[in-house]
């Protein structure tokens, strides 16, 4: 390469690091241009704009069939076209979906389901007992492998009464049942469409919901119009659109140059800049899952429970939530957030105490205390591993901190192949979701390899009972042997976040986080 | 006596050829004020990193959660990042690595580069036309910073092995800067006089056409840490370099890049620093380049 040409290069890329940075200068304000590049390079909305509600997404949705999604991402779709046999209202009491009443018989073990009349599904079909009864015969059907079943896994017989009751029998007792239906395993999909060889549900949703699927196009946006036959009220708007947008930053200025009008998920820095903007109306509700660390402890030196206690100690909790979360989070020391029923109240967050966490290094007698923690590549990730680094370290640990794609992180899971990670939970209506499938032993998310016999016994009587009042006080054990236990070091629970902009009203801000758009007006 | 000896230094001055060319080279250097300017930032980085540990207030690594996005202050020049570092201690520490980056990858691209380029210009035939070359040819049509980011992310992420890519990747430069010099070299007279008075091979390339190509490696190799750094920040950028909480621009313009609006001085001093730095480089190097080409006037 001619040397000249090689330093015209040079000079090319520093003058497009200048840009950056005169970029970084002339921020502010409603005129700066964001930072982000392909998003936006389309119009945003294609569609009448008086008439069109677009809602910002943290990723694009894979898959659009309720029965086999596992990316809390998609159920935010599924409020636009698909319901739900039971709701949730606000303080995640149940409250009537497709069904609009049920029993529950004394033994806890029969449900009679009374469903509405007259809906429709998109494609003309009727909704009723005969569908429901389909549903749950796909959702339990082994061909399909629904993530899902185990929320039905129990149902020992259904049958259809009549053409709107629908009775369930359980083989025993089984308290999450009715949250469990509130979420993906109580959607309704048409038969009509699911038998239909030529449509995949997987792309083109077939519901019952207030909107009806119109077009999708992979890794942009997804398309809904208001559907006209729709049982329940009409919504406010015709159009509705769902825009993907990976990057945080992104996603926020979309919001504020009015290209979306609500986002489903914020970076918790941008948190007063959102607050302080007088065209933006910003909803927060406690959030219902936990975040932590998973601690592998079939390794060293997380096999020695006084080194696990001492990362108890040793984490400034306050300090996490303040910096990073600019106190969008509560600090954590359980699965359960402080706004659940099932929260101990007199498991206070300690505060760091470093000689208390150094006094119980020094018993454990481990000497080797390297490790290395496995986060996924966020900024806010990054952030938070340098703080736990620092104050890890400052206590005695070596922490060597490892950033891995967030899907490359869950396969390191599933093989055991990991010291420290960072990985939490968005969190289930009833407690049972919170806890059981996490600390069981051999469950599906205990990684961490622990096991406790008293705290499995605890967690099993947990979900078979009824009484709420019992539950609670079996949670409340569960939360104390776990933070002895400590194979999970709980640092905190997300606060939900939801900026829209001053002309959408009617949010209804239900803790699981989910945007209800039929709620949703436009002034 | 005293006037004997100043008299006779003058002379030797005015009468050695080599003192003779360096003074007009410095002179020509010295004209030339961009390049002089781009000296004396470059000096004055290199002093700044080899000094760190004394020029820096804080330590680059230490977090104080109460000082969290502060804006520039007397306590603080350039100003706090997201975990209540100080920036400016941090940029200072970054010289460090963005200066080690530059010379150690273009140090590695020269202990690689330069026997290759010499031993396949001297010897050519085959090997040189058909595998060295089109090998070079096949490295140098990729993009450097595609190729360092792949080479990176076989090699893991972390400074060495960042390092290691720059390297390899700003190799063929020099291979074909210095094959190309031999080339010209080997059918001059001189050559054909050792040859002819039976030097060996290696005395040759070692002793006498290496000598006369060090100049262009000079100017190339100055050019290469630029290019280096670059690739070195925007691999740390990137997640791929120099790995946290050690400082680097690169990672504190990541860090940055979230924070434009509320707090956009985390990203512009490393920002100004890369450019700064990199074009400093890149002048002082053009300038040495003026200052070795007999042909300039």
């Amino acid at each position: 390469m001619d040397d000249r040409m090689y330093s015209k290069k040079l000079l090319t890329t520093l003058l497009l690091t200048l840009l950056i940075v005169l970029a970084a200068c002339g921020g502010g304000g409603q005129d700066s241009e964001s930072a982000g590049g392909e998003d936006e390079a389309e119009d945003l909305t294609n569609n009448d704009a008086e008439d069109t509600l677009v809602v910002g997404l943290d990723d694009d949705p894979p898959l659009l069939d309720p029965h086999l999604s596992t990316a809390q991402v998609e159920s935010q779709i599924f409020k636009a076209n698909y319901e739900t046999l039971i709701n949730v209202d606000e303080n995640l009491d149940p409250i009537p979906g497709l069904a609009k009443d049920w029993d529950v018989s004394e033994d806890g073990l029969t449900y009679t389901f009374y469903l509405q009349e007259g809906v429709t599904f998109h494609d003309g079909a009727d909704f009723n007992a005969e569908a429901v009864k389909y549903n749950f015969e796909r959702i339990l059907d082994e061909d399909l492998g629904s993530p899902n079943a185990s929320d039905l896994r129990l149902i020992e017989e259904m049958s259809v009464e009549d053409e709107y009751t629908f009775v369930v029998e359980l083989e025993e007792t089984f308290a999450p049942f009715l949250s469990g239906l509130s979420h993906r395993a109580g959607q309704i999909v048409s038969p009509k469409a699911a038998e239909d060889e030529e449509i995949d549900l997987s792309n083109e949703p077939v519901g019952t919901g207030p909107f009806q699927f119109v077009d999708r196009t992979a890794q942009s946006h997804l398309e809904f119009e208001r559907f006209d036959d729709y049982w329940g009220e009409s919504p406010d708007y015709k159009y509705l659109e769902y825009h993907a947008f990976s990057n945080e930053d992104t996603r926020i200025t979309n919001l504020v140059s009015g290209d979306l009008d609500i986002v489903n998920r914020i970076a918790h820095k941008d948190i007063e800049q959102l607050e302080e903007n007088p065209e933006i109306n910003m909803s927060e509700e406690d959030g219902i899952g936990f975040q932590g660390l998973m601690l592998n402890t079939d390794r060293e030196p997380f096999d020695n429970q006084k080194v696990r206690q001492a990362m108890n100690y040793a984490v400034d909790r306050d300090a996490i939530t303040e910096v990073v979360f600019h106190n969008g989070a509560e600090p954590a020391v359980s699965p359960f957030a402080p706004s659940s029923w099932a929260n101990n109240p007199d498991l206070e967050v300690p505060d760091r105490e470093v000689e208390k966490a150094q006094e119980l290094l020094e018993e454990s007698g481990v000497e080797d205390l390297s490790f290395t923690l496995t986060v996924s590549p966020s900024p806010a990730e990054q952030q938070l591993s340098e703080m736990l680094k620092s104050m890890l370290d400052d206590v005695g640990f070596e922490v060597e901190i490892e950033q891995v794609e967030f899907g490359a992180i869950l396969d390191r899971m599933y093989e055991g192949d990991y010291d420290v990670a960072r990985l939490g939970w968005s969190g289930r209506v009833d407690p049972d979701g919170n806890a059981y499938s996490w600390f069981h032993t051999d469950e599906t998310y205990n990684f961490t390899g622990s096991s406790n016999e008293q705290l499995d016994e605890l967690l099993v009587d947990a979900r078979t009972t009824v009484d709420q009042n019992e539950r609670q006080e079996m949670y409340r054990q569960a939360a104390e042997i776990l933070w002895d236990e400590a194979p999970y070091i709980f640092l905190y629970h997300e606060n939900d976040y939801k900026p829209m902009k001053d002309n959408v009203q009617g949010f209804n801000h239900v803790p699981d986080g989910l945007i209800r758009p039929a709620d949703l007006t436009l002034e | 006596m005293e006037q004997t000896e100043n008299l006779s230094v003058q002379t030797t001055k005015v009468q050695n050829p080599r003192l003779r060319m360096l003074k007009t080279m410095l002179e020509r250097l010295w004209q030339n004020k961009l390049a002089v300017f781009g000296g004396v930032v470059t000096f004055l980085l290199i002093f700044t990193a080899l000094f760190a540990t004394w020029l820096a207030p804080h330590d680059p690594t230490e977090q104080n959660y109460s000082a969290v996005l502060q804006a520039p202050s007397s306590e603080y020049w350039f100003g706090t990042d997201n975990l209540g570092r100080d920036i400016f201690s941090r940029v200072i520490y970054g010289a460090q690595v963005s200066l080690q980056a530059g010379l150690i990858s273009v140090g590695i691209a020269l202990i690689i580069g330069v026997p290759i380029g010499l031993i396949s210009g001297y010897y050519r035939g085959f090997i040189d036309e058909y595998i060295i070359m089109r090998m070079t040819d096949a490295m140098l049509s990729i993009p450097a910073l595609v190729l360092a980011l792949a080479l990176a992310a076989v090699l893991g992420a972390g400074l060495t092995n960042a390092m290691i890519a720059i390297g390899l990747v700003l190799t063929p430069n020099f291979v074909r800067l210095i094959r190309g010099e031999v080339l010209a070299h080997r059918e001059k007279e001189y050559v054909e006089a050792g040859k002819a008075s039976g030097i060996s091979d290696f005395s040759i390339i070692l002793k006498h056409i290496l000598p006369n190509t060090i100049a262009p490696i000079m100017v190339q190799a100055t050019l290469a840490i630029a290019a280096a750094i670059i690739v070195e920040a925007s691999l740390s950028y990137l997640g791929l370099g120099t790995q946290p909480p050690n400082p680097s621009w690169g990672s504190m313009l990541a860090t940055g890049q979230g924070y434009l609006d509320s707090a956009p001085w985390i990203a512009l001093f490393p920002g100004a620093l890369i450019f700064i730095t990199v074009i400093s480089i890149n002048l002082f190097g053009d300038g040495i380049r003026d200052m070795l080409d007999p042909k300039m006037k």
